[in-house]
């Protein structure tokens, strides 16, 4: 019997989002409705504000500041554990603590009218001092961006794992080298937004937003506004890209203060220099290596000092650092880990889940040391890796912080890519190339990429327990008509999760796809959710399907029920298929779907005894590898582990520095492909994201806490002209330890894309000795690389 | 240090003002005046801060941002006859201010008569950009990464300016005056331009982080040569995006002029003299680097078509 | 002396419809066509003119609606992704999209299907470095843009050989 499971099936949000009938949060509209801006500040104590000439404007209806914000709701909470606690409301109230930060925000009849405004609104600031640079933030004396913290740092601490010293001591060799990234983002194309209305008859409130997180959104605001969450209805519509940036509960809460104060919807669509300059970066940071080894390349330890600058990120701070740390040995036996670090609030816009998460930073620099030790060493970069990958048959295997690597072929892998990519054949081209004098590169870079979380695993931050492992939950329906509709608490932003859940439920439920309809988005009313509901952290392979399987195969279970009585048989002997239930070898003994449905929603009288009405059923689910911190400090933090190989081919002009890509090939596996066509996608996208931050992205900071790259025309972006065709293979290794046997796929090529370019790019500047230690990879810094070199 | 030139002369208007994060325009007027005298009289009322608007691809962005806040926005797409291409007897041609990039770049007369100014309008954004971006609009505006003003300069163009006196005439060379600052008069509506054929010996060529950026530095370069080989008769290279303006290389032209034999198009990058800002996407010192890259690049470009 | 005025009446067609609408003269044509008209089939994406969602075509040409005020389409057409879409399905170029999986998301596609269609009027057949070319025009944060070239590489195999 075939299976919608693992076929390309064409997704079909892509019929509606080609004809341009998708429905995105700033095409929603709510009549009366009243459109926010926000007015943002410089980095400065907050003296005065004078409302009175914005409050009159024409076309204005209500202008709301910090002071008043505080009052009317509480505190923002975290959206994860974290004991670096200080009181952070939706607008800031006496000090700004990063340019771009909302100080006030006007309601009006449109954009353009509130922004108008926003110029009216007389503000006194006394400037403060700004501080940047994380080493500088760590220094005693620095400006506070929380002066009753005490301190900018959020977190120190070292994880040790295994003999580390002793392993330096006796090894042939200790490489020691210093990485730094940079800011940058996924920049998702829709930017942030949400529409709040208030009922003042049932003091509840409704929004229609783009954020990512509606489980923890939903509590977050809750809390803050002081009702009830019965008293907030949350919906998701189309969502343009999310990339983990769409998390902000404070939009919401300006929202829906507004909408409370004017009685009318009120609606705010971030702009892209608000995005840009202040939803949020992934971190930037430095990170101290020292990788020993044996002569023959075998690994014996790991060691790490890493510094991340958070910015003033005190909603999800420490989580690059926990993550960095539960993939440290990326795919490699290292018996000794050791992990010191730091996380570091600066004046600049807030970090978070930007996809990888910590993830490219870390790979990079243990990719990069690859690259470094095996030029070291005279070793080929592919053979030093093959000798210390963990191979499939290690499998599981866990590494010294914990991690558990459940499948895969990391050598095969490798294998697979150089050999599609034709490793041997370029290199011969490039000693070619060489001698007339062009500058060709190979990049090897290998990765793995965890899914699913285990909030436990913030235990090694806080000291104890306040939330653990991750769930999902998930509703299948099987209408009066026979057709199912299926909904879940994770909303989609392009990866195409009505069609994957349609395939799963139609395989469950042995309907054809279009006998599945899965509901857009995400409606608090409507779908199923719990407080850890959501997108995020490659989750859905790993606790979606969870749910998604279990809600179907309790509607599956009654339907033979159901069947197995009209029948006179045992519900193990029915099949379900082609919209019927059947007998296994005798499909002319048949129920159809529509029959079953009729008796359990019309004719129910005959039902059997002890069956309840209706065909529809929710299901909660958590993947059971999340487990709590051991006595060691070892913890899964994420569950399950996809793996791939990068290699790219790079020119670098020798008088210009300039870099083109000229050829790059991945093959990964991220276990059980649900839809090949959807995987192959996500693959393309996240390694241009890679892409991007190696060459083109940076987001630039002067001292005063300026962001200097606020618009598309100097944050850059890759183009289709600045990147090739990206190459792809799927390998399949299935997992154990997830329903369906698939894992994360969605942030996939961000992670050693960065590693894979700058180790090509090296590999072109051989003939200059050149190390590559910083990223990005701009045409100045490789001219001054050649230039230094000479 | 210089003054900081970002991607765009965005940045450079913005350089001492407080961060803007917003991205609709404040409030003006509009009007759309179907002669160019209504234009003038518009333009010239004094009591208002009047911005008129062409292409709009480097002006609306500004008042997205807030940057200019004009009262009073006076369209000139409705005035006709400003988007003349036709040919000059002696061989050149006028074109209109209104000749959009795109249109500049397609012309057959264009091509036949002024291939650089041609191969230039190739080089601006992309089409979209190009399909709405003016001649007139490019030069008014003077970005000094941008392509046309570097290309007028380098073919010895003329300017004509219409105002409340009448019109009046002024060469490239004497009309970008500074950062963003031309010889336009704030009661002067920029209508076309004359530029004289070229020959066969030009070059162009620009370096941009991606296709369709602004010019880290470009070149702009047209060289006679009477004799079949030797050493030309004359060279004008201008170089964009490394100075507040277009600027003529006088050093390399005369090390170009004085090379017999030898590599005179290295010669010519090597003598390259400039002053470049910085900013996000480039430092002084590589914008000059690329400067004399670009420079050998484009002078090879021209001897090559030269001799061909 | 003629007057500058804060709102006129604007007469224009849009996908082939006569539209007649008094517009504060500072509203793009994107927020026109969004706000309205209803028609959010545009996207806007940065209104600097950079990132292209907002991209249309104006007259027959593609432009970036977010650098154009309404008030400059008087007199014009604009067509708009509603009007590149049949009234009944999609047109070949969209299933060709479909086809190869050219979007997730979805928030560039109207824009790139808007590229794409001046695109292959004036290149029938395309060269892989010219549809990249015409693409650069047009970010897309999901795509890593590979299934768009193939969506239009598919699009122009499809179409009957020029005589």
């Amino acid at each position: 019997m075939s299976s919608w499971v693992g076929a390309s099936v064409p997704v079909k949000e892509d019929l509606r989002l080609v004809a341009g009938r998708g429905r995105f949060t700033d095409d929603i509209g709510a009549p009366g409705m009243l459109h926010a801006a926000m007015l943002r500040s410089p980095h400065a104590r907050i003296v005065s504000i004078d409302t009175a000439k914005a409050a009159t404007h024409p076309g204005v209806a209500a202008v709301i500041l910090g002071a008043e914000a505080s009052r009317l709701s509480g505190p923002i909470r975290p959206l994860i554990p974290t004991t670096a606690v200080a009181p952070d409301f939706c607008l800031a109230v006496d000090r700004v603590r990063y340019v771009g930060e909302p100080v006030a925000a006007v309601a009006a009849v449109d954009r353009a009218t509130a922004e108008d405004a926003l110029e009216l609104i007389m503000v006194e600031y006394d400037p403060l001092p700004a501080v940047v640079d994380p080493d500088r933030a760590l220094e005693a004396g620095a400006p506070l961006l929380y002066p009753e913290l005490g301190t900018n740092v959020v977190w120190h601490d070292t994880l040790s794992y295994g003999d580390v010293d002793g392993a330096m001591a006796r090894a042939d060799g200790v490489l020691r080298e210093r990485f730094t990234i940079q800011r940058y983002a996924s920049t998702p194309l829709e930017t942030f937004g949400a529409l709040a209305t208030y009922d003042a008859g049932t003091d509840a409130y409704e929004f229609w937003t783009n954020d990512q997180r509606p489980g923890l959104t939903i509590s977050i605001v809750a809390a803050s506004l002081g009702v009830p969450q019965s008293r907030i209805r949350l919906s998701c519509p189309d969502i343009g890209g999310a990339f983990g940036n769409k998390r902000r509960p404070a939009y919401l809460l300006v929202c829906a203060l507004l909408a409370k104060r004017t009685g009318r919807p009120v609606k705010w669509i971030e702009d892209r220099i608000e995005n840009l300059t202040a939803l949020m970066h992934a971190c930037n940071g430095v990170m101290d290596v020292e990788l020993a080894y044996r002569a023959d390349g075998t690994l014996l330890a790991l060691s790490v000092r890493d510094i991340a600058d958070e910015g003033k990120n005190l909603l999800t701070p420490t989580q690059h650092n926990l993550i960095k740390l539960g993939n440290i040995a990326n795919g490699y036996r290292i018996p000794a880990v050791r992990y010191e670090a730091w996380s570091v609030l600066t004046t600049k816009c807030p970090s978070g889940a930007n996809r990888g998460i910590g993830k490219p930073f870390m790979c990079f620099a243990v990719e990069r040391s690859m690259a470094l030790l095996a030029r070291r060493l005279g070793l080929d970069p592919a053979e030093l890796r093959l000798r210390n990958f963990v191979t499939a048959a290690e499998m599981p295997y866990t590494t010294p912080p914990g991690a558990q690597y459940d499948s895969g072929d990391y050598p095969a892998t490798l294998r697979r890519t150089l050999d599609r990519f034709d490793y041997a054949g370029w290199r011969a081209e490039q000693a070619r190339a060489r001698q007339e004098g062009r500058l060709i590169g190979i990049g090897i870079a290998t990765s793995i990429e965890p899914a699913g979380t285990n909030l436990a695993s913030y235990e090694l931050i806080t000291g104890k327990r306040m939330a653990s492992g991750s769930a999902e939950a998930a509703m299948v329906r099987m209408e009066p008509d026979g057709h199912v509709r299926a909904a879940i608490g994770d909303p989609a932003s392009g990866q195409g999760y009505e069609t994957v859940i349609a395939q799963i439920v139609a395989d469950e439920l042995g309907l054809p796809l279009e006998g599945v309809s899965v509901a857009r988005g995400f409606d608090s009313a409507v779908s199923p959710w719990l407080y850890l509901s959501g997108n995020y952290s490659n989750k859905f392979s790993v606790t979606d399907v969870g749910a998604v399987l279990g809600a179907a195969r309790l509607v599956g279970d009654k339907l033979k029920r159901l069947a197995a009585h009209r029948l006179e048989i045992d519900p193990g002997d029915l099949e379900l298929r082609d919209g019927a239930a059947m007998v296994r070898g005798a499909p002319d003994r048949r129920v159809p779907f529509s029959e079953l449905a009729r008796t359990a929603y019309a004719d129910v009288l005959g039902l059997p005894p002890g069956e309840t009405p209706g065909l529809e059923a929710h299901h909660a689910y958590q993947n059971p590898l999340a487990a709590p911190v051991d006595a060691e400090r070892r913890v899964r933090s994420q569950l399950v582990f996809s793996n791939a190989a990068h290699c790219c081919l790079v020119e670098v002009h020798p008088r210009t520095g300039v870099v083109t890509l000229l050829k790059y090939v991945v093959v990964h596996d991220c276990g059980r492909e649900l839809n090949p066509l959807i995987v192959e996608g996500m693959v393309h996208g996240s390694t241009v994201h890679g892409i991007g931050a190696a060459l083109l992205e940076e987001f630039r900071y002067d001292e005063q806490g300026q962001l200097l790259t606020a618009t598309f025309l100097d944050y850059l972006k890759p183009t289709a002209a600045d990147v090739p065709t990206i190459e792809v293979e799927g390998m399949e290794h299935p997992s154990p330890f997830t329903p369906l046997g698939a894992k994360g796929v969605g942030e996939g090529g961000a992670i050693p894309g960065p590693a894979a370019v700058a180790n090509a790019v090296e590999d072109a500047l051989s003939p200059f000795d050149v190390t590559i230690r910083d990223l990005p990879i701009t045409p100045e810094r490789v001219w001054h690389w050649m230039q230094d070199a000479r | 240090m210089g003054w900081a030139i970002s991607g765009s002369s965005v940045a450079a208007t913005a350089r001492d003002d407080p961060p803007s994060f917003f991205l609709k325009p404040a409030p003006f007027r509009y009007a759309r005046p179907r002669f160019l005298a209504d234009a003038l009289e518009l333009l010239g009322a004094g009591e208002h801060d009047v911005k008129l608007l062409a292409g709009g691809q480097s002006l609306v962005p500004m008042l997205n941002l807030r940057l200019l806040r004009p009262t009073v926005l006076v369209d000139l797409n409705g005035v006709p006859g400003l988007d003349h291409i036709a040919p000059l007897p002696g061989g050149g041609l006028t074109l209109g201010a209104l000749v959009r990039h795109a249109d500049l770049a397609q012309s057959p007369l264009v091509r036949e008569r002024t291939p650089l100014l041609a191969e230039a309008a190739r080089h601006i954004g992309h089409p979209a950009i190009r399909h709405r971006g003016t001649l007139g609009g490019s030069l008014a505006h003077a970005d000094p990464a941008a392509e046309l003003p570097a290309a007028l300069l380098v073919l010895g163009a003329e300017l004509i300016l219409e105002g409340p006196r009448g019109s009046r005439t002024v060469a490239a060379d004497r009309f970008f005056q500074g950062l963003l600052a031309t010889a336009l008069g704030p009661d002067e509506i920029l209508t076309a331009v004359r530029v004289p054929a070229h020959g066969r010996g030009w070059g162009f060529g620009e370096v941009v982080r991606r296709s369709g950026d602004f010019a880290m530095a470009g070149v702009a370069v047209v060289i006679d040569r009477h004799a079949p080989a030797g050493s030309c008769d004359s060279a004008r290279i201008v170089g964009f995006g490394v100075s507040d303006r277009p600027m003529r290389f006088a050093d390399s032209e005369r090390a170009l002029l004085d090379s017999d034999g030898g590599d005179a198009a290295a010669r010519a990058g090597a003598a390259v003299t400039c002053d470049p800002p910085a900013d996000v996407h480039a430092s002084a010192a590589y914008r000059r680097h690329l400067a004399t890259v670009i420079t050998e690049d484009t002078v090879r470009q021209a001897l090559a078509r030269l001799s061909a | 002396m003629m007057t500058a005025a804060e709102r006129l009446t604007i007469r224009l067609t849009v996908n082939d419809r006569p539209v007649e609408r008094e517009v504060v003269v500072r509203r793009s044509l994107a927020d026109f066509l969004r706000e309205n008209l209803g028609l959010t089939g545009t996207h806007v994406g940065c209104e600097h003119g950079v990132c292209g969602a907002c991209t249309v075509l104006v007259d027959g040409r593609s432009a970036r609606s977010c650098l154009l005020f309404a008030v400059q389409l008087d007199g014009a057409s604009v067509t708009t992704i509603e009007g590149l879409t049949p009234p009944d399905g999609l047109s070949p170029l969209q299933r060709a999209f479909c086809d190869t999986h050219a979007m997730q998301c979805g928030f560039c596609t109207p824009a790139m299907i808007v590229t794409a269609t001046e695109l292959l009027a004036q290149h029938p057949s395309p060269t892989e470095e010219q549809i990249r070319d015409a693409l650069a025009a047009q970010l897309c944060m999901c795509t890593g843009y590979v299934n768009i070239v193939r969506a239009i590489q598919a699009a122009a195999g499809a179409r009957p050989a020029m005589p």
